[in-house]
């Protein structure tokens, strides 16, 4: 069917003005108490940044609920996280390390924060010998393991696969780039490719074992381009360093501009492909109704993730590999996709079963970014008020 | 049994919510339980293992680590040692020791390093020390990883 033919339904699941802002005053309350964490800040520009992050934060969770739309809001939100956290890290770094780069030393005394990536390559080397295959902390510092595998427990009950679209601090990188043109150059990406993260995935839990390293870190994780990396100090090194700033290059930026899709996510992040098997104990899901649906395939091209085509479409549902992003949803003229509760009846209320979605989700969004989004605005306000970035 | 399931899924979503307050709330409490709960430790790989003996100098002491060969199952033929010496203030420009890393009695091998050039020498007393791995400045002292091998 002509996808300009289509005309949009009338009906829009909004929700009036009055309950728009009682639904909102719980998150208006713990984004207070989870930003302030007691106290008002008492220089003004930390004032000033933590009160533009509660208003940001909250004005986006007033339009999710308001408007119906969950995708247009959740990625302006979630592509301010993502650019903010690099500043915010980065900076960090450089004020306590001097450098973006890990140094050997730094490694040895456990001062690497610890990564969700990293988590389906510890699991089996946790099981055999109960040691964790990263150089950080346990307990008690900054991205501490033992915080992260808590964080990641939490949200995958709570989520699933939601983590890559609601808490992934790298996600909001390609996710920006992937809506940079209007339209896609390369349009036709066969689904086969759908398979490589799995197999990344079973490449790098393998070698993590066999080697006891971290080989993804190691060798394939884009994002060390926009966080820390190993110092250059030998061949292998090098090697290294020239494979991940590549595959950002290719997978963060360019790929995903081309595609209009999250390359990296959708295609070889391989927690993201681990993730995905969590989907499968998780209560929140994405339906099609098919009755409503009128074969437009527009979802199955907004997806980014490569969650939806013409196979799964038949069964009424998306891949277990859908990150509950709601671009579908907000692209289907006709409705007839929907958040949905696993158990309940599909002819539901879907306005309730999005809002108990958008509750837990937006949660950890914001608890997650709020201090990365605070922090990253208070450097930028250092940058335009005294010409750095970093405490001198 | 459909009204069950629709029970349970609206409770799960419900409590899906309090899960996440209770992950940032409860992150502290939560992270030392699991800590202690599954025994997880840094692989001995990156922290060099357990320290096995301390040598005291007077202002400063040598700390010898367990020779680490761990691997997935059983060990593996190539390993290394770990010696830190500290605390920064109290070492001097020129340390030279020799370790008797597997308690036989008998010294395995002889380091000197110099601090202040951050270069070192290694005598291997033992057909298990193989070379310097490598040399680390710490926040707190200096360490050193000396490559070891399995006779075969």
């Amino acid at each position: 069917m002509n996808q300009d033919k289509i005309k949009p339904d009338v009906v829009v699941p909004q929700i009036s003005l009055i309950k728009t802002l009682l639904l909102m005053l719980p998150m208006m309350f713990l984004t207070f108490a989870i930003l302030t964490q007691g106290k008002l800040p008492s220089d003004p520009k930390s004032l000033f940044a933590m009160v533009i992050t509660y208003l940001f934060i909250n004005a986006t969770f007033f339009m999710l609920l308001y408007t119906g739309k969950t995708d247009k809001f959740r990625s302006i939100f979630f592509i301010t996280y993502a650019v903010l956290f690099v500043v915010s890290f980065i900076t960090h770094l450089i004020e306590i390390r001097g450098s973006m780069a890990v140094s050997q030393a730094n490694m040895l005394q456990g001062e690497t924060p610890f990564c969700h990536i990293v988590i389906p390559m510890t699991l089996i080397p946790l099981a055999f010998t109960r040691t964790i295959i990263f150089p950080g902390t346990i307990i008690g510092s900054f991205a501490s393991i033992a915080s992260m595998f808590v964080l990641w427990i939490g949200v995958t009950l709570a989520l699933g696969r939601g983590f890559c679209s609601w808490g992934c601090f790298f996600g909001g990188l390609d996710d920006g780039f992937s809506r940079i043109l209007k339209r896609p150059v390369i349009k036709n990406i066969n689904f086969n490719w759908t398979y490589l993260p799995y197999a990344v995935l079973i490449a790098v839990v393998l070698t993590a074992a066999i080697s006891l390293s971290p080989t993804y870190c190691a060798w394939l994780c884009p994002y060390k381009t926009v966080t820390e990396f190993v110092e250059v100090t030998s061949f292998k090194i090098l090697m290294q360093t020239i494979i991940f700033v590549s595959l950002f290059i290719g997978l963060v930026i360019i790929l995903p501009i081309l595609t209009r899709r999250r390359i990296q996510c959708g295609l070889f992040c391989p927690f993201g492909a681990f993730q995905s098997f969590t989907n499968k104990i998780n209560v929140f899901e994405v339906r099609i109704d098919k009755e409503k649906c009128v074969k437009c395939k527009r979802c199955i091209q907004a997806c980014p993730t490569f969650s939806l085509s013409e196979e799964v479409w038949e069964k009424g549902k998306t891949r277990i590999s859908c990150t509950k992003c709601g671009k579908c949803i907000d692209s289907c003229l006709k409705k007839a996709i929907f958040f949905h509760l696993k158990g309940t009846p599909l002819s539901g209320n879907q306005r309730i079963y999005r809002i108990l979605f958008l509750y837990p989700a937006f949660l950890f969004l914001a608890t997650l970014a709020g201090g990365n989004i605070q922090d990253g605005m208070m450097k930028i306000i250092r940058l335009i008020t005294t010409g750095s970035m970093f405490i001198h | 049994m459909n009204k069950l399931k629709s029970i349970l899924g609206y409770t799960w979503a419900f409590i899906a919510f309090f899960i996440i307050l209770a992950t940032f709330f409860g992150n502290e409490r939560f992270s030392k339980v699991l800590a202690s709960a599954t025994g997880m430790k840094v692989s001995p790989w990156y922290t060099g293992g357990e320290v096995i003996s301390v040598i005291d100098h007077g202002t400063y002491r040598t700390l010898v680590h367990r020779p680490v060969f761990d691997a997935l199952i059983g060990e593996k033929r190539e390993g290394f040692i770990q010696i830190n010496w500290e605390p920064s203030t109290g070492i001097p420009q020129v340390i030279e020791e020799k370790i008797d890393y597997d308690k036989d009695r008998k010294e395995d091998l002889l380091i000197i390093l110099d601090t202040s050039t951050g270069k070192a020498t290694l005598t291997a007393y033992s057909p298990s020390i193989v070379s310097i791995e490598r040399i680390y400045r710490l926040k707190n002292g200096w360490a050193v990883r000396i490559a070891l091998r399995k006779p075969s």
